[in-house]
């Protein structure tokens, strides 16, 4: 299924020119000099025997900035993902953060005979559509607000905003009570073969359910549905979107309007919706549909926002602490009284900067965009 | 058909809990080869990593075992040790396996019985719990 050097091949490394305006522009490398992705490239082509792991490849934060800035638009990331898949099938493997519960959890969800029990959060006001053959894929969220309840994370108020958006868009739509995991952060990582129990698992229940649409919050999960699961598994007709995909053209219509909110904004553009989905306009277009609310632009944003530092729950030090500190300073250059985001990892990690950086780091409110946008639904 | 004793792991502190677990052997009360101790410094050193890791590579359940409150013997006590009990259960709930499968036990020094209930005991209602969780190739 994998064909390591065709998989090089196809990143464009090899047009590589050496120039090093990737490092430039990488949030890493400016903190941490070792990480050249460049340097890496060569080691690799060259297959430099004094090296035979290269531990600077766990750095990568897979932000796609380099990608944006390289003139021939080499892959790195990718580039980066087929190195980490090489080292981890010859039992190299990072440093798992918090204790490798997220990767465990990850193993723990594509076992066959899982009967999760996820959807006690779900309100009682949700309009759900049975049968339906779309659906809302939730993603980790559940968990997520138990791993990190200590950091004030609530990223299934995102998901419940989420639904009553598509409720008040009256598009109909179901969940899933089964749904696991996407699998990104272990395909991220290299674990190639739990990111492909993962997939199948959910390409099953998928199937079982006659899913022809999913709509997810997660931009994770949005990319890794639309395009990793069919690059993989083959095309299976599913269109996915993500939900600023979907509710954005209906306030730009008129179709649908939300109410008022007095406060100033920023957003936070999560690398996986920006950078690789192209999604930038959408989630402004749904900020400028909210009455009284003022939205003001990060010093860098869009194309070149800055990542939140995030990792696939691996590596995560020093490094990664500094640049979430400087994209919440940028936060709060704007004066904005809330920074929205719709990637739930980008608030987990966001959040934690605050709480653990003992005061030091602005402590701007962060939200999500669908929670936001819902709470001016009423 | 004979049924295999479900996979124990007990993370045990250095302290009481292992000496429980000494106690009961030189009692010379027997239990199943399946139930692995794992020996940590103090209760607060486990995470929801290590229980999770535990589960991920086929236990049935885990017991941690660790002194009575007020003998720590760093002084911790439960504080730590409960959020990431606490925590791992509720995953354990949403996972779907059940929140049954952890417990946490608090024993005095030397109590080689009480340790031997709580093992016997908590396997027999691990038995009972389905479906039992596959242990991974």
């Amino acid at each position: 299924m994998f064909d390591t050097e065709r998989e090089i091949k196809d990143t464009k490394i090899h047009l590589c020119l050496d120039c090093g305006k990737c490092t430039v522009v990488c949030p890493v490398a400016q903190y941490e000099p070792e990480f050249t992705p460049r340097l890496i490239a060569q080691r690799r082509l060259r297959r430099d025997s004094s090296r035979p792991h290269d531990d600077t490849i766990w750095s990568c934060l897979n932000c796609y900035m380099c990608v944006e800035r390289c003139n021939y638009h080499v892959k790195f990331p990718e580039f980066i993902q087929i190195l980490r898949a090489e080292a981890f099938s010859e039992g190299v493997q990072p440093q798992c953060s918090h204790g490798g519960a997220l990767q465990s959890l990850m193993h723990l969800m594509s076992l066959e005979e899982l009967k999760q029990d996820r959807m006690g959060w779900l309100p009682q006001d949700i309009e759900l559509s049975e049968p339906c053959d779309t659906i809302f894929f939730i993603g980790c969220a559940p968990y997520f607000d138990i791993i990190f309840g200590d950091l004030g994370v609530n990223t299934l108020a995102g998901i419940k905003g989420a639904l009553r958006l598509l409720n008040r868009a009256q598009i109909p739509f179901t969940v899933l009570d089964n749904e696991r995991c996407c699998g990104r952060d272990l395909l991220l990582q290299g674990d190639r073969e739990g990111f492909l129990a993962l997939a199948r698992a959910n390409m099953e229940e998928f199937a079982r359910h006659g899913v022809k649409k999913i709509i997810t919050n997660c931009p994770e999960g949005h990319y890794t549905l639309k395009v990793e699961y069919p690059a993989i598994l083959g095309n299976a007709g599913i269109e996915v979107m993500h939900l600023t995909e979907v509710i954005a053209p209906l306030l730009q219509s008129g179709e649908m309007s939300l109410g008022r909110i007095e406060k100033t904004a920023t957003y936070h553009d999560p690398c996986t919706l920006g950078r690789c989905s192209r999604i930038f306009d959408q989630p402004r277009q749904i900020l400028g549909g909210l009455t009284g609310l003022e939205f003001v632009e990060m010093e860098e944003s869009r194309e070149k926002s800055l990542c939140c530092g995030a990792s696939p729950w691996v590596n995560c030090g020093a490094v990664n602490r500094e640049i979430q500190k400087q994209r919440l300073a940028q936060a709060e250059a704007t004066g904005a009284e809330i920074l929205v985001t719709t990637c739930p990892k980008c608030q987990i990690h966001l959040k934690c900067a605050q709480k653990r950086s003992d005061g030091k780091a602005p402590q701007i409110e962060i939200q999500d965009l669908a929670e936001l946008a819902a709470r001016a639904l009423d | 058909m004979s049924k295999q004793a479900p996979n124990i792991v007990i993370f045990a502190c250095n302290w009481d809990g292992l000496s429980c677990v000494e106690a009961a052997s030189q009692a010379g009360y027997c239990y199943p080869a399946s139930v692995k101790v794992v020996r940590v410094s103090c209760l607060s050193r486990i995470h929801q990593g290590l229980i999770l890791k535990a589960f991920e590579l086929g236990a049935d359940g885990v017991i941690l075992l660790g002194c009575e409150p007020g003998n720590c013997h760093f002084d911790i006590d439960a504080g730590l040790v409960t959020h990431e009990y606490e925590n791992t259960r509720s995953i354990l709930n949403l996972l779907g396996l059940g929140e049954e499968r952890l417990v946490i036990a608090h024993l005095a020094h030397g109590d080689g019985y009480g340790f031997m209930k709580q093992v016997t005991g908590f396997i027999t209602e691990v038995e009972q719990m389905q479906p039992a969780i596959p242990v991974k190739a």
